[in-house]
């Protein structure tokens, strides 16, 4: 029995040997805790008689301690706290154990104090739990931590905004991407986004540029307090600095307040009739769409169809017309005058409608310049063409007056003298029917004195058809100075001479024609004796 | 054997093997992941050294080990038991105890041998396969009903006369009849090699000879009953030679196995007590 004994503790100590005794450990601690090795190393963590305690854990991992003492972290959470270290971190596994370890899918981060929402929840660990975004010094320089990181945004993302805003990212930025800043309401800014404002891209007032090297967008210290902070001003300062006394956010287009607006202070002065029209009648589409004003034809019709159209160029309006009326027209005979067509006389006082208007619509091109154009030629069939070629009138009548005749009427072989130099043309030329009717008598009418006057007569003193009245009578006075009762085959003399003519020359009447018998048909005494 | 014998054989048996099953089975998962892994595993609270389970396993083992070996040294060691029913059962009894108590405690180990109570873990095993030879070794040493070691002499007066069996029982040709009895006498010639050597080399001559024996009562055309009765015989005298001719070098082997299987129990017992006693100092107590 005693060598048995004696041999069992050979075997025990030739197989264990002297290590034996450091071999109570149940299993090689994990390589994070390989400096813990070693029998004299169990009570670093095995509490004599309560296994292995929270406090012999925190000894060492102060970091942690100082956490859960702040209340800060996942090991500070209502879910952990109380937990023994032990249920998840334990140890004794071998030196490829992992002491933390966890899975990723399962992970409540929620305890941890920050709650992964958005893109966070998509990132890996190890993109978030890195060393450069450790902000606690204590675990700067651990190799494997998932402690140190800040819960401010700015303990991983670098300043976009460099300092210019405030440090609360959340406050504008969700968490699913950093573009767009879907959180940031603008109309709890100084300067609330209205009508179109709130449709227009940040970058367009909120400038890209490069700060301290880096590209930066400005989101502080942008200027709004004027309009032209940001817009120019298209109307170079004429209507001051305070845009919205016209124009709204909606649409720089749409004007409010347009009674108030003073036009004058426009490159075009609204006068006269202008003053009265409605803004849409010029501004069609919107008042501030660019409009052309220098012409009149920029918002006129051309009322003459292109009829002033000089070289391919339309002329503008503004040479006859003013803004007093259309009819109104400050076009000057002295202009009428240096045209083709001077106006004079009569057709001085001629409206212009009488001659420019001589069917519905005005007519200021082919009117024509002879006098036919305007005015009937009421002889065209009673004077010949050679009187008067081209139908001109001018060789007849003026423009002053028309029934002063300048016509020399000798041309047309009879001679004008006399009392024919009296009466108006119309005298002879015009002849009252018995009807009423004027026939004009021009070409018709031959030299024969009975042509015009009365054969009283009755064709006594007809000679091959014709009676000529200037072999008795006078054509000044009608006096018979022409007249030789001495040249006739019965001539006067002695008593004869001193004898009333009616003595002899008695009236007859002949088939109800009550005439002085001047050719009597005898010249014996007993004829009237 | 009695069939109570053999009842109480079968259920230590079962119990065991029902254990072993039973343990493979809920831990089969757990005890196949690395050691590495463990920890994560859903069932290593219930199955770890230090589990509900596998902590009891421990104590369970260690305790059924021991018992089972007070038990049997108490009963073999002292006078005053040894009246208290028959030896041959109170060592099948403590055969099962400390087949029980090994299993329990590999499943407590959960197969991770290592550290101090590694050298226990591993006495232990020294000490269940040193039981398993001293019960092979125990087996060729001839004994009585109550376990006493018979004498050479004693031995010897066991053997049959064959050959007057033979010619009395069964109608054989004389070739056969001498083949039969030379097949059944000792071969002092071979007692010459090495333990081992000679003893396999005896077990590779006598399955030839019974081999043979066969074939001649076969060629005999002996009846079925007949051919079982005799080879039956030719069997028992070969292994009462082979007693007989080892009964000197077992009953040297099993003086010093002795020797070995009892230091091998001691270590383990010692480093096991270490053990638990650290366990207990660490704090952890099983469910109490």
């Amino acid at each position: 029995m005693r060598k048995a004994i004696a041999f069992g503790f050979y075997i025990l100590i030739s197989v264990a040997g002297s290590d034996v005794i450091a071999q109570i450990s149940p299993g090689k601690l994990a390589a994070v805790h390989a400096h813990l090795e070693g029998i004299s190393n169990c009570t670093k963590c095995h509490e004599l008689g309560d296994k292995v305690t929270n406090a012999k854990c925190l000894d060492c991992h102060l970091e942690l301690k100082s956490r859960i003492e702040q209340k800060r972290g996942y090991h500070a959470s209502t879910e952990i706290r109380g937990k023994n270290c032990v249920n998840c971190h334990n140890d004794h596994h071998g030196v490829n154990f992992q002491i933390l370890r966890f899975d990723k899918e399962k992970f409540n981060h929620d305890l941890t104090g920050f709650k992964l929402t958005g893109i966070h929840a998509k990132k890996e660990c190890k993109e978030c739990h890195k060393a450069e975004h450790f902000t606690d010094t204590k675990v700067k320089n651990k190799k494997f931590t998932y402690l140190g990181l800040s819960n401010a945004c700015l303990g991983c993302h670098i300043d976009y905004h460099q300092k210019t805003m405030a440090s609360a990212c959340s406050n504008c930025h969700g968490f699913d991407a950093f573009k767009p800043a879907l959180k940031f309401n603008h109309a709890l800014t100084k300067y609330p986004l209205t009508g179109t404002h709130q449709s227009v891209p940040c970058v367009k007032c909120h400038e890209v540029t490069t700060k301290n090297g880096v590209k930066f967008q400005e989101f502080a210290g942008i200027g709004f307090q004027s309009c032209s902070n940001c817009h120019t001003d298209p109307h170079q300062n004429k209507f001051g600095q305070n845009c919205t006394e016209c124009h709204v956010t909606e649409s720089f287009h749409t004007v409010k307040g347009i009674s108030n607006f003073d036009h004058s202070r426009t490159k075009f002065k609204l006068e006269d009739k202008h003053q009265n029209v409605s803004c849409k009648k010029c501004h069609k589409t919107s008042v501030t769409a660019p409009l052309k004003y220098a012409r009149c034809l920029d918002c006129h019709a051309d009322y003459h169809n292109n009829q002033f159209t000089k070289q391919g160029v339309v002329q503008d309006c503004s040479g006859c017309h003013n803004t007093k009326g259309f009819t109104l027209f400050s076009y000057t005979v002295e202009q009428h005058n240096s045209g083709n067509f001077k106006l004079e006389g009569a057709h001085l006082a001629t409206p212009c409608f009488a001659c420019h208007k001589k069917q519905e619509k005005w007519s200021f091109r082919s009117v024509g310049l002879h006098c036919v154009d305007c005015h009937k030629d009421i002889h065209e069939t009673y004077i010949k063409k050679e009187i008067y070629p081209d139908a001109s009138c001018e060789n007849c009548h003026n423009p002053f007056r028309w029934n002063n005749i300048t016509y020399d009427h000798s041309k047309t072989g009879f001679v004008l003298s006399g009392a024919h130099l009296k009466p108006t043309c119309r005298d002879c030329h015009f002849k009252k029917e018995a009807d009423g009717r004027e026939i004009q008598r021009f070409s018709s009418l031959t030299k024969g004195c009975i042509q015009c006057h009365s054969d009283i007569h009755f064709k006594q003193f007809e000679s091959n058809g014709v009676t000529n009245c200037l072999k008795c009578h006078n054509d000044n006075l009608w006096k018979i100075t022409n007249f030789d009762h001495n040249s006739t085959a019965f001539r006067l003399d002695g008593k004869h001479q001193h004898v009333a003519c009616v003595k002899c020359h008695k009236p007859v009447t002949v088939e109800q024609n009550t005439f002085v018998l001047y050719k009597i048909k005898g010249t014996r005494c007993e004829n009237c004796h | 054997m009695s069939i109570g014998h053999k009842i109480y054989i079968v259920t230590l048996v079962v119990i065991v093997v029902v254990v072993f099953v039973f343990l493979c089975l809920i831990g089969f998962s757990y005890y196949n992941v690395p050691l590495e892994e463990r920890f994560f595993h859903e069932s290593h609270n219930l199955l770890k050294p230090g589990g509900t389970l596998g902590h009891g396993l421990g104590i369970f083992g260690s305790l059924s080990m021991i018992f089972g070996m007070l038990l049997y040294m108490v009963r073999k060691r002292m006078r005053s038991l040894s009246r208290l029913g028959v030896l041959k059962h109170w060592l099948e009894f403590h055969i099962f105890l400390c087949t029980l108590g090994p299993v329990l405690v590999l499943f407590h180990t959960s197969f991770k041998f290592g550290g101090l109570v590694a050298v226990s873990f591993w006495s232990m095993v020294a000490v269940f396969l040193s039981g398993i030879i001293g019960r092979f070794i125990y087996i060729q040493i001839p004994r009585t009903i109550e376990g006493r070691e018979l004498s050479l002499n004693e031995v010897r007066d066991m053997k049959t006369n064959i050959g007057l069996m033979l010619s009395e029982s069964f109608k054989l040709d004389e070739t056969s009849h001498n083949l039969i009895v030379e097949s059944t006498k000792r071969k002092v010639e071979l007692y010459q090699a090495n333990f081992i050597a000679q003893y396999i080399k005896k077990f590779i001559t006598d399955r030839k000879t019974i081999r043979s024996v066969r074939v001649v009562l076969k060629k005999n055309k002996l009846p079925h009953s007949d051919l079982r009765k005799v080879l039956k015989l030719v069997k028992h005298e070969i292994s009462l030679n082979r007693r007989i001719e080892q009964l000197v070098t077992m009953q040297k082997l099993f003086k010093y196995w002795h020797v070995a299987h009892l230091p091998f129990a001691l270590v383990m017992v010692i480093i096991m007590i270490i053990h638990v006693a650290v366990t207990i100092v660490l704090g952890y107590r099983w469910i109490f």
